[in-house]
């Protein structure tokens, strides 16, 4: 009976698996760049001259919503780093995609214009949310909660598989002659070594994707309808009535220092202002405290017109009772908490988590050929795992060549066309659609090596970009020599290395390895000359239909 | 011993439908029963999060039963278990 439980896991395994590996790839490698977002925003956007004080925030407030009373309903003023002055941003209104975004200029001017730059956060925020998918944000977001529901069963049957014999195989990496068993031990070895990350991440992301879904039951089953009324009661913002009268709002530094009497650890980076210049103005003073989890940061809630704290559930110091119970799942899936090292901790657990998605699609691949040789029968590729093969081959690269080239055309297509974002997103999408079509006419043994080869240059893109624009200053893209967009050189140079070995250790594997595999680019006859292949004509169709030259018998 | 059957079918349907009515079950006793009641500060947002693991521990751990059968008679009672301890909590507390 245990080894028919196995069997059973190992089948739910594989299917959980293969349905959700792929878009699960797509997540895990936005997810690890969206640690990054703001190096890589940073980055991208050009350089911003102009006051980094706090006063010149006051001057940028009072001098766009002059311009565009419009924003003073609901807009967001970036507080200015050591890099860049101060930004406001805001939607003209809820349903408008487009967002605007202020700075002051030198000569003491708002400088208006589409959030275009500064954008690059997002994007790749919302690739990582939505695997790409050319689905709206919010469709996009609940589908992958339903993913993330599979890709849990997943987890949870792998972990079954491997119980039995963790001791075993864990540290095991066997390089011996059998390719597949070393694919294998580097799937479980990785697998249960992330094992917990992987859990909080799949659950965590089950809860964003489907929170309103399960909002709704509990609502239904336990609350009686009353949960909205509960929510709003209380809400950050409870307390506080919208109030039309005019009333001058609090000056920036008198906002934050507020908060700082508060928590004086908690180090603000932006506010977000409801209703600024009247009565009823609301301040979410949002920002970090790396010494608490807390959900992706946290905030305080202040009235606009007399500095006054509201709320401070949220505040990573202050959070107490049910809050302080759910922000840690928040901080786990974020990785906000503990700096700079948990950061890089979770940005190579997520391009592990990527690997483990791609290993698990070529280990299916690889049984279903070994399930063929057991039987005897000369091994001919079916249909299914050829197509599996090309693929895993065009998503997993087509999304590294993507975002690459998505990230690189910002800083290219900046002062040339109006709406980046939207040019950045059809990029995004014709590269990857662009790459998972190459992948399928060609195969997966010859687009594996060169679309790796391709996602080498993507990457090099980056480095190369920012030594054109600082080598021919006048070809478009500015130069920027901080140490953040140095690093962000630096990281992208080494990852164009590693897609290069990747794209040989390809293009061997197809020239030497076998060729009964789907990663052989040469025929069977030339290595078993002579051998009768037998073939169904439905086989052969389905060989013929794999295309190109690669064609078996 | 009875024969284990795969019935992986049921054993989905079992796990993902009657997990999840099983989890908000669980987490509505949680809500009414559990510390500070119903309307606790932001308890909402707790009971919420507890849904997802009972659900999808659930799901995972369904295969397991003999048979779908099996599987939907165990989860199906626990749900009657949940639900009426629910009704009956509600009924006595409030």
């Amino acid at each position: 009976m245990r080894g028919e439980i196995l069997r059973l896991y190992k089948s739910v395994h594989t299917w959980t698996g293969i349905v959700t590996g792929m878009l699960l790839f797509v997540c895990f490698y936005a997810g690890a760049l969206t640690i990054f977002a703001e190096p890589l925003a940073h980055w991208a956007s050009p350089p911003a001259g102009g006051s980094i004080s706090i006063e010149a925030a006051d001057r940028l407030i009072e001098k766009t919503l002059a311009a565009r009373p419009e924003a003073a309903k609901d807009f967001t003023l970036r507080l200015a780093t050591a890099n860049e002055p101060a930004r406001l941003s805001w939607r003209k209104s809820r349903s408008d995609d487009v967002v605007w975004s202020a700075t002051l200029g030198a000569d003491g001017e708002a400088r208006i214009e589409r959030a275009n730059v500064s954008g690059l956060g997002a994007f790749v925020d919302t690739i990582h949310r939505t695997a790409g998918l050319p689905l709206d944000r919010e469709t996009g977001t609940t589908v992958m909660g339903v993913v993330s529901a599979v890709y849990a069963v997943a987890l949870v049957s792998g972990l079954i598989l491997v119980l039995p014999s963790l001791a075993k195989d864990f540290l095991a990496l066997r390089f011996t002659g059998n390719l597949k068993r070393m694919w294998l031990d580097a799937h479980n070895l990785v697998g249960v070594a992330s094992f917990p990350f992987h859990l909080v991440i799949a659950l965590t992301a089950v809860v964003f994707g489907l929170h309103e879904p399960i909002y709704d039951a509990l609502d239904h089953a336990v609350y009686d309808g009353r949960l909205p009324t509960i929510m709003r009661s209380t809400g950050p913002f409870a307390g506080v009535k919208r109030d039309e009268q005019k009333a001058p709002i609090k000056k920036v530094a008198e906002l934050v220092a507020a908060v700082a009497s508060a928590s004086p650890n908690f180090s603000p980076a932006s506010l977000h202002y409801r209703d600024a210049g009247t009565h009823g103005a609301l301040v979410r003073v949002i920002g970090e405290d790396p010494r608490f989890l807390s959900r992706g940061g946290g905030f305080a809630v202040l009235r606009g017109a007399t500095a006054e704290i509201v709320n401070v559930d949220y505040l990573p110091e202050k959070q107490s009772g049910w809050t302080a119970a759910v922000s840690p799942f928040f901080a786990l899936h974020f990785g906000s908490y503990g700096g700079v090292p948990v950061r890089w901790a979770y940005f190579f657990l997520g391009l592990a988590g990527a690997f483990l998605f791609y290993s698990g699609n070529l280990l299916w691949i690889e049984s279903r050929r070994r399930t063929a040789r057991r039987h005897g029968e000369q091994v001919v590729q079916t249909t299914a795992s050829r197509l599996m093969a090309a693929a895993s081959i065009g998503v997993c690269l087509g999304c590294v060549c993507a975002l690459s080239v998505a990230i690189v055309s910002t800083k290219w297509l900046y002062g040339h066309v109006e709406d980046v974002d939207a040019w950045r997103r059809g990029i995004y999408h014709a590269v990857f659609f662009g790459a998972l079509a190459f992948a399928l006419l060609r195969g997966a043994a010859r687009a594996g090596a060169e679309l790796a080869y391709a996602a080498a240059l993507g990457a090099l893109a980056l480095p190369v970009t920012s030594v054109a624009a600082w080598a021919a200053p006048g070809l478009g893209p500015w130069a920027a020599v901080d140490p953040e967009s140095a690093g962000v050189d630096i990281v992208a140079f080494g990852a164009a290395l590693c897609f290069a070995t990747l794209g040989r250790a390809t293009a061997r594997r197809a020239e030497l390895g076998p060729t009964d595999s789907v990663w052989s680019a040469r025929r069977p006859r030339e290595a078993s000359r002579g051998l009768r292949i037998p073939l169904s004509s439905n086989e052969r169709a389905a060989a013929i239909g794999a295309g190109d030259g690669d064609v078996h018998g | 011993m009875a024969e284990f059957r795969r019935d992986w079918l049921s054993k989905s349907v079992a796990g993902s439908v009657l997990g999840f009515t099983l989890a908000v079950a669980l987490a509505g006793l949680f809500a009414v029963a559990g510390p500070g009641g119903l309307e606790a500060r932001n308890k909402y947002q707790f009971v919420m999060w507890l849904v997802a693991p009972v659900w999808l521990g659930v799901a995972g751990f369904v295969f397991l039963f003999r048979s779908g059968r099996v599987a939907f008679l165990w989860l199906g009672g626990a749900n009657l278990l949940a639900f009426g301890g629910l009704y009956l909590c509600r009924r006595l507390l409030h």
